[in-house]
């Protein structure tokens, strides 16, 4: 259990980690990002690997694997990662801590979350529909690139695959690496804030792996797409132009980073939402958790969930 | 010679270095500044000055950019400076900075001429009538004056951030290395280069692993090494072919699995590669050792010294404050018998490979009065503690000596303290054994 207090509190501070390096002087430090990302894989692996049965709520017990899109190289999470929550969930995400309940509103099913509904439906009408649009629309460019970290990438996906699985098919014991990311939509909140604005350019293979990424989930109108094509278009020409004008022609790509924390600010508040069972410790992290806290008090316990605010408040005011 | 102004981080230093004979000590920090020490020359009309090192010269090498294409600042810290070999009475080097790297030419002036015909003292136009016959102007001594000047600007050469730059012994060309791109440049050609190594993935989610550090060989100007973030060596040869992507040699050490943990990526990583000066071997920098490496042997480290394995139950904290990041130097000695690297808490440690006997020292003002000997430290880790110990938990991790270089000759060293720059010599034993 300490592994897995441990784990969690290396998973927040390493997103904070990625964000603050978005609005460092001197531009994305890649080395430093890439080294946060493996910490963040390996402290993921530990703490989804708890097989804890009542973990995870079937919110799509029907979401079947993905199959891969051509041209897709990573098995990211499919377009499943559940319902997409009604805009109001992403009002949610200014709020300290209602806004951590609230992404786990969307899946029904699950036990305690009657007092988090009913918290959505208040802070709902905070919320205002350009928010909504462009949570929607930060939502998609997510689910484009499919990865989560520049070298994380077949590592994440198999983690949130792992994780999304229906109570009682403990994750860990199979090839990770061929695991169909079944997103069973427990843990898919979505991302809130306006589209965080990273300056470097997604390729273009990733939009277009984005515009396919439809999946069984039902995405958000279409007309959120048309919010972010502009952006990317006024984004590519100037970067078109310099490539023919200028000897330096790519951007330095680190467009993902800016995804990781997109996918993270969803599935994070999941997992703050899973009712602790007696887990089986993995024995990966050496060292020991500094919480003394009861495996129950996990979710509704104020300084865990305030120690993620911080991040998931800051993407927001991004 | 510590700095009197007022800490600012632009005061930060960045960089050391000596150039060749070791007579020049030249500085960057992090406002994008080089400042250049001279050592005095030894006299005996002021026998206690002897040998030390005074201001020769301070410009602005880099300042602040913005690339409005991809609305990024590029910071005007200097990241490395690399002095070429001396070819003439002007001393030459480059400085870099994220992007660019420049070549200075530093030249001294003390002589003016005096007499002009046409112009006054102040170099004023005379009267013509006034002048009655003619002179020939003749060189006066003057005070001495450095003039800087910047000869070569190399610029857009890297996409991402220069970590390393080396000369080559040819003495014509050098590279340049960021997190995935090694470049070779002619020192006379600015606006094209070479790509020499490329570890950029066709798909950059499928990156796992960026260049860290890379030097040339001392005497092959053929061979030079690269490191990168998975703590692996990679020797390459430019005969083989034109894009050193394969590795002529790779050096690696397999991690020892009784150390896992969620930070063992991290500290794995080098921060920094030199070639002794023999060139016979290779000294490389990870968060908690230094190792040495035999170019002949590519299994394993000759030689591992712990630097401060206390910090090894620490990592998570070192996480969360930022300094596991921390990029240490390392150095050898002239005749590469003694290592060095920098620490926390002000110190830095010696590993002397002869006698594989260690001392850990400190960089401050109140242990650094002129001619006292520094007293070694010890940083006690539980268990018996000794009178001047320093406990692990009361070490400053915002006093860090990342920058650190040796006198290619004599036993001198200088040491980035933050902002201050100390230089220690050792009287004693002013000839290396």
């Amino acid at each position: 259990m300490e592994f897995k207090l441990e784990a969690h509190r290396i998973v927040s501070i390493s997103l904070g980690k990625i964000y603050n390096s978005r609005v460092q002087r001197g531009g994305i430090k890649l080395h430093k990002n890439l080294l946060v990302s493996l910490v963040l894989r390996s402290a993921r692996q530990v703490y989804l690997s708890d097989p804890c049965p009542s973990l995870y709520l079937a919110g799509h017990p029907g979401a079947p694997a993905l199959p891969q899109q051509p041209g897709e190289s990573v098995a990211g999470p499919p377009a499943g990662w559940g319902e997409p929550p009604p805009p109001a969930a992403c009002a949610a995400w200014p709020e300290p801590e209602p806004q951590l309940e609230l992404p786990a509103v969307p899946e029904v099913p699950r036990a305690g979350d009657a007092e988090p509904a009913a918290t959505v439906t208040g802070a709902g009408d905070t919320l205002q529909g350009g928010e909504a649009e462009a949570a929607e629309a930060a939502w998609r460019r997510v689910e484009g690139p499919r990865e989560t970290a520049v070298g994380g990438s077949d590592v994440f996906p198999q983690g949130f695959g792992a994780a999304r699985r229906p109570c009682g098919c403990p994750p860990g014991d199979e090839d990770k690496m061929s695991a169909s990311p079944r997103v069973d939509g427990c843990c898919a909140p979505r991302p809130a804030g306006p589209e965080p604005p990273v300056p470097p350019l997604v390729c273009p293979r990733k939009r277009g792996a984005e515009g396919v990424g439809g999946g069984p989930a039902d995405f958000p109108a279409p007309g959120s797409t048309p919010l972010k094509k502009p952006r990317r278009n006024s984004e590519e020409q100037p970067g078109g132009a310099a490539a023919a004008a200028a000897q330096e022609e790519e951007e330095m790509e680190t467009g993902n980073v800016a995804n990781l924390i997109s996918i993270f600010g969803s599935s994070f508040s999941g997992l703050l939402r899973k009712s602790p069972g007696g887990g089986r410790e993995e024995a990966e992290g050496e060292e020991s958790g500094p919480e003394a806290a009861e495996p129950g008090q996990i979710c509704c316990d104020k300084p865990v969930l305030r120690d993620i605010n911080p991040w998931s408040t800051a993407i927001v005011a991004f | 010679m510590p700095s009197h102004r007022m800490p600012s981080e632009a005061d930060i230093i960045s960089t050391v270095e000596f150039n060749h004979t070791g007579e020049l000590l030249a500085t960057g920090d992090k406002g994008g500044r080089v400042v250049i020490f001279q050592r005095e020359p030894e006299s005996k009309n002021a026998p206690h000055s002897q040998g030390e090192y005074d201001v020769y010269s301070t410009f602005q090498s880099h300042e602040p950019e913005f690339d409005y294409l991809k609305s990024l600042e590029i910071e005007e810290k200097i990241n490395k400076i690399k002095w070429l070999p001396q070819q003439n009475a002007a001393h030459s080097l480059l400085s870099t900075n994220d992007k660019t790297i420049k070549l200075w030419k530093i030249t001294e002036r003390d002589k003016r001429p005096e007499g002009y015909n046409l112009k006054d003292e102040e170099g004023k136009l005379k009267d013509l009538s006034t002048v009655t016959s003619l002179q020939v102007p003749v060189l006066k001594p003057m005070d001495l004056m450095v003039e800087v000047s910047p000869r070569r600007v190399f610029a857009n050469g890297h996409t991402y951030h220069i970590n390393s730059i080396s000369v080559n012994s040819d003495c014509e060309t050098y590279m340049s290395a960021d997190d995935l791109r090694i470049n070779l440049w002619h020192l006379a050609i600015t606006d094209r280069s070479f790509n020499i190594v490329d570890i950029k993935p066709a798909n950059m989610e499928d990156l796992t692993e960026v260049i860290t550090a890379s030097e040339f060989h001392p005497h092959h100007c053929n061979l030079f090494v690269y490191s990168s973030s998975k703590g692996s060596l990679r020797l390459c040869d430019m005969r083989a072919a034109a894009l050193c992507d394969k590795h002529s040699k790779l050096f690696e050490e397999p991690e020892d699995p009784s150390n896992r943990s969620f930070f063992s990526e991290i500290i794995s990583s080098v921060s920094d590669v030199k070639f002794s000066h023999s060139g016979r071997y290779m000294l490389t920098r990870d968060y908690l050792t230094v190792k040495v490496w035999d170019l002949n042997m590519e299994a394993r480290p000759i030689e591992t010294y712990q630097v401060h394995d206390y910090l090894r139950s620490k990592l998570c904290s070192l996480y969360e404050n930022d300094c596991i990041f921390d990029k240490f130097e390392c150095a050898w000695n002239g005749s590469d018998s003694v290592i060095m690297t920098g620490a926390y808490n002000n110190f830095f440690r010696m590993f002397d490979r002869n006698t594989k006997r260690d001392v850990t020292l400190e960089a401050s003002r109140e242990s650094s009065k002129p001619r006292a000997v520094l007293k070694p430290r010890r940083v006690c880790v539980g268990g018996k503690r000794r009178r001047d110990d320093i406990s692990v938990d009361s070490l400053d991790f915002t006093k860090k000596i990342l920058h650190t270089a040796w006198h290619p000759a004599e036993n001198i060293i200088a040491i980035a303290a933050t902002n201050n720059l100390y230089i220690f010599q050792d009287k004693v034993n002013s000839d290396m054994h």
